[in-house]
């Protein structure tokens, strides 16, 4: 297990937000490499499509940007927070059932076919999975195991006790190894 | 018991985050390995995941988004009416274009996706020689430019596909429409040439990463050409890069190029 890539440490984030708001646009620039590519993983995992979570993460820069004077605290959970909530409001105007199964091979960011391939099935099983879970539960294993973040980040972040994240990150993981137990179960069946 | 089984199950995630074998973490409870052993390998099965890869045009887009609300609500009442008169003229003038190739081409719909050799695709060059020509500023201007850039790429890597031979025509006009573009971001400023920026670099490492996959496959005759084109793209690069560190703007320099 390896500690996913942290290109900017908080701190950076921040001194790059507070000379953007100032009116250093180029600080912008670096801000969005950085989190561009973190927003769109976190929507990518919580809906059925590509082209969801392309337009999905659109949305949540621009809400941001719209929305950057309010923004106090920690800058990443407060992006998290507009994606989390634009995540909530498009399935609650589609009311769409999330049914992953359309994940792309393009986005798979390994190099070796054969990794690809047995990574690219895991992650269509993962992410059917998630599904099953709570909208806690998918937040917590997400934040935690795709975004990298620590725990006390994620319970500052959800406004919840380190216990709290705990509980749920065992009950997800638990509910998760059910879950693909049993659909690797049905496929050595076959 | 339960609590606890919690608390040791993220403890054993954070060390194995921090390097520590799943194996060396289970040592250190015995009492509790079985139940958290497939935990910890589910953890590190989904950790070792890849991420997945937002793709540069989807960054390029969200970035015009961007780019064109801040526009709109920088610009005055004044200004915004007047863009939206602009706007309906547009509109109203690549209706009629649109209509009268058409009516041109035997009723066939325009296609977006024809290449050189296909009876549309003159019309599509028309079509889009009409949409610049009814673009009234430069945001709009460097956003067609670079749209056009991306569909010779895109024509240029078809044409490949289909018969291995590479159009070098496609070749340069791609290299011609992003210097053209370059040119129209010499006139943003502010926020708009930021977004500019970052949004040509990303235009321009895919533009490069694809021309190196080409590269692989192309006739020995064809590398001298590829290769230059490539040096094109990673100049184009380092040129961009060098104006973002000086927290300078795009404009226009002999400096810079090229083909």
């Amino acid at each position: 297990m390896t500690i996913r890539k942290r290109e900017l440490a908080e701190d950076e984030v921040h001194e790059l937000l507070r000379k953007f708001k100032d009116g250093d646009i180029t600080a912008f620039t670096k801000l969005y490499e950085h989190l561009y590519p973190k927003v769109y993983a976190y929507v990518y995992y919580r809906v059925n499509s590509v082209q969801d979570a392309e337009d999905l993460t659109s949305d949540v820069f621009i809400k941001a940007i719209e929305n950057l004077r309010e923004q106090k605290g920690s800058f990443d959970a407060w992006i998290f927070r507009i994606a989390c909530n634009r995540v909530i409001d498009h399935y609650r105007r589609r009311s769409v059932r999330q049914n992953p199964l359309n994940v792309e091979d393009k986005n798979l960011g390994s190099e070796d076919f054969d990794a690809i391939m047995e990574g690219h099935f895991f992650q269509q099983e993962f992410k059917q999975a998630l599904t099953q879970l709570t909208h806690d539960q998918q937040e917590v294993i997400i934040l935690k195991l795709v975004e990298g973040y620590k725990t006390d980040e994620i319970a500052a972040m959800l406004d919840k006790s380190v216990e709290a994240i705990r509980a749920l990150q065992f009950r997800a993981l638990s509910t998760l190894r059910t879950l693909l137990d049993a659909k690797r179960g049905e496929k050595r069946k076959r | 018991m339960e609590r606890n089984i919690e608390a040791l199950l993220d403890l054993c995630i954070e060390e194995m985050k921090r390097g520590k074998s799943l194996e060396a973490c289970l040592a250190n409870y015995p009492e509790h390995a079985d139940q958290l052993a497939p935990l910890l390998r589910l953890a590190q099965e989904i950790d070792n995941l890849p991420l997945p890869v937002a793709l540069p045009e989807a960054m390029s887009a969200t970035l015009f988004n961007l780019g064109t609300r801040f526009g709109v609500s920088e610009r005055k009442k004044g200004a915004l009416a007047l863009s939206r008169v602009l706007q309906a003229r547009r509109s109203w003038a690549f209706g009629a274009v649109s209509f009268l190739l058409i009516l041109l081409f035997g009723g066939a719909t325009i296609s977006t996706k024809s290449i050189p050799g296909d009876i549309l695709y003159p019309a599509k060059l028309a079509t889009e020689k009409v949409v610049f020509f009814f673009s009234f500023n430069a945001e709009e201007k460097v956003e067609l430019r670079l749209r056009f850039s991306y569909e010779r790429l895109k024509e240029m890597v078809q044409i490949f596909e289909q018969s291995g031979t590479l159009d070098k025509e496609l070749l340069k006009s791609m290299l011609d429409e992003a210097k053209l573009a370059l040119e129209h971001g010499n006139q943003l400023s502010g926020l708009q040439a930021s977004l500019f920026q970052v949004k040509f670099n990303h235009a321009n490492a895919y533009q490069k990463e694809s021309l190196e996959h080409i590269r692989i496959a192309v006739p020995p005759s064809e590398l001298k050409t590829v290769d230059r084109a490539i040096e094109v793209c990673t100049n184009r690069m380092q040129w961009m890069m060098k104006r973002m560190k000086e927290g300078r703007h795009v404009p226009w320099t002999r400096g810079c190029d090229m083909w």
